[in-house]
């Protein structure tokens, strides 16, 4: 039998520290009866599941929360943050995982997802509204799929279900507010 | 009854026979929207995905500009996902730091007094089912209807305040009222990913399919929804479902303000049925709805 030395184990809330700073939620009060996992309807996508998820931030495991393609397959859909009987916003957590993702800009899956929040962003800082096709057209384009969708979008203009021309709400009102929070942030 | 509308992107583009839809049968039923000046994008998704404080900031600068447009008390939105943007906004708003913050980003007073519905509840609460039963000249003749709910228009009940949020009935006791029957179903309140619906399309695909192999597997005419991305999701993937998983799906997708909208009366073309991606023309004929 071969016996392995007893290491000294550190654990690191840090991490846990920071998604608690940031969203209020305290994930050291999971205790992992896997009730999100179990109704997360993203989970056959996921490399881990949101009770995994948990346990990594408990442990201060960063890399195994932040690296895997778990939390960019979070759908929002607020199952877990539903039912979960320690009333940890599971959601949110996984937000604020993702947020903390962008910022240091980790690489995501396919990093389209933080590609096309970007673009959904900077799309309402300079017109106040959506503008679909122009989104969906960078999107498509920067992400190398620029016939992606085609038959649907072409299907949608014929039923007029998408404007041909942004409209512009205020964008020099909207510009503000986004500087105002940039300056807030620091 | 006098309410601000807050229709949002979705239904000035994808999602347009909502807002038309929603604004002929208020009209009928003698519901006054009134739509919020210059209002803007709740932020949706990307939004409390990639900036918690825009995510917050965004729907408070509507309901501020509540204010500017009248002296309406409450706030309905159409679409689930606006709905919940503005909910979780005014849940989070309790916290009188944050509120600060926000106010000083939007430049404006944030007002704490408003009461924000989903256009669901305003027809099934506010003015209720037996009174909509009163005006109907049609009656939706037994038409089986899954009623979907999606994620956002209870979930999660700490922000919707729903009791029921598991198993809603809201819609179906609607439907009954039109002459329609609720189907006992799974999916009602499953997600269409529709957060995903220009990124991972894959996932969208995979549980759009649940959805709609649910609905056909007890037997349902068609479904019934209250959300613009979930119906660009049931109605516009078909056709790419039905390719990549050998399907044969072609269920009609209604808003459930279209469906009231037959039943008072309303012709369909005015209701936007034409522009559904998956046809319905038929389908009304067949049953005797137009
Ligand atoms: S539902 Fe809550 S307590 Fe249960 S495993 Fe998930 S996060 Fe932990
Ligand atoms: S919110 Fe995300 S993690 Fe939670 S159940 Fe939905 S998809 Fe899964």
């Amino acid at each position: 039998m071969k016996v392995v030395k007893q290491q000294d184990i550190k654990l690191d809330s840090s991490f846990a520290e920071e998604i608690a700073k940031r969203s209020g939620e305290n994930v050291f009060l999971c205790y992992q009866c896997k009730k999100c996992a179990s109704g997360c309807p993203s989970r056959m996508f996921m490399d881990s599941t949101p009770t995994q998820l948990m346990r990594y931030a408990q442990l201060g495991m960063v890399d195994e929360a932040m690296k895997k393609n778990t939390i960019w397959y979070c759908v929002s859909c607020q199952t877990c943050s539903t039912r979960c009987p320690a009333d940890i916003d599971i959601a949110h957590v996984i937000d604020t995982m993702r947020i903390i993702g962008q910022e240091k800009k980790l690489k995501a899956d396919d990093n389209k997802l933080p590609l096309f929040n970007r673009l959904w962003m900077t799309m309402i800082r300079f017109m106040g509204r959506a503008y679909e096709p122009g989104l969906v057209g960078s999107l498509n384009f920067l992400s190398g799929k620029p016939t992606k969708d085609m038959a649907l979008g072409m299907k949608m203009i014929k039923k007029g279900k998408l404007k041909l021309f942004p409209s512009f709400k205020k964008p020099f009102a909207m510009m503000k507010m986004f500087s105002r929070a940039k300056k807030l942030r620091k | 009854m006098k309410l601000a509308y807050y229709p949002g992107c979705s239904l000035h583009s994808t999602g347009i026979e909502y807002d038309i839809s929603t604004k002929r049968v208020c009209e009928k039923l003698g519901i006054e929207l009134v739509e919020i000046k210059d209002w803007i994008c709740c932020g949706s998704t990307p939004a409390h995905q990639r900036d918690d404080l825009m995510s917050i900031a965004l729907p408070a600068k509507n309901l501020a500009q509540v204010r500017e447009t009248g002296d309406m008390k409450e706030v309905c939105a159409p679409c689930a996902s606006c709905y919940s943007r503005l909910k979780f906004a005014q849940q989070r708003l309790a916290d009188d730091a944050l509120r600060k913050d926000v106010e000083m980003i939007i430049d404006a007073k944030y007002p704490g007094d408003l009461i924000v519905y989903h256009m669901l509840d305003v027809i099934t609460e506010k003015f209720g089912v037996e009174a909509v039963a009163q005006r109907t000249t049609r009656s939706l003749n037994g038409l089986k209807v899954a009623c979907y709910y999606g994620c956002l228009m209870t979930r999660p009940p700490k922000v919707t305040g729903k009791g029921q949020f598991e198993n809603p009935t809201q819609m179906e006791s609607l439907i009954q009222a039109l002459g329609g029957v609720g189907v006992d179903w799974n999916m009602k309140t499953f997600c269409c990913g529709a957060a995903f619906a220009l990124t991972k399309t894959d996932v969208v695909l995979e549980l759009t399919r649940k959805i709609l192999a649910d609905a056909e597997s007890v037997g349902a005419d068609v479904i019934s929804v209250g959300c613009p991305l979930c119906h660009a999701n049931l109605d516009g993937r078909q056709t790419q479902i039905n390719a990549k998983f050998n399907t044969k799906f072609n269920i009609p997708i209604f808003y459930f303000t279209q469906l009231m909208g037959l039943a008072l009366g309303i012709e369909p073309k005015d209701l936007g049925l034409h522009k559904h991606i998956t046809e319905v023309g038929d389908f009304l004929k067949e049953r005797a709805l137009t």
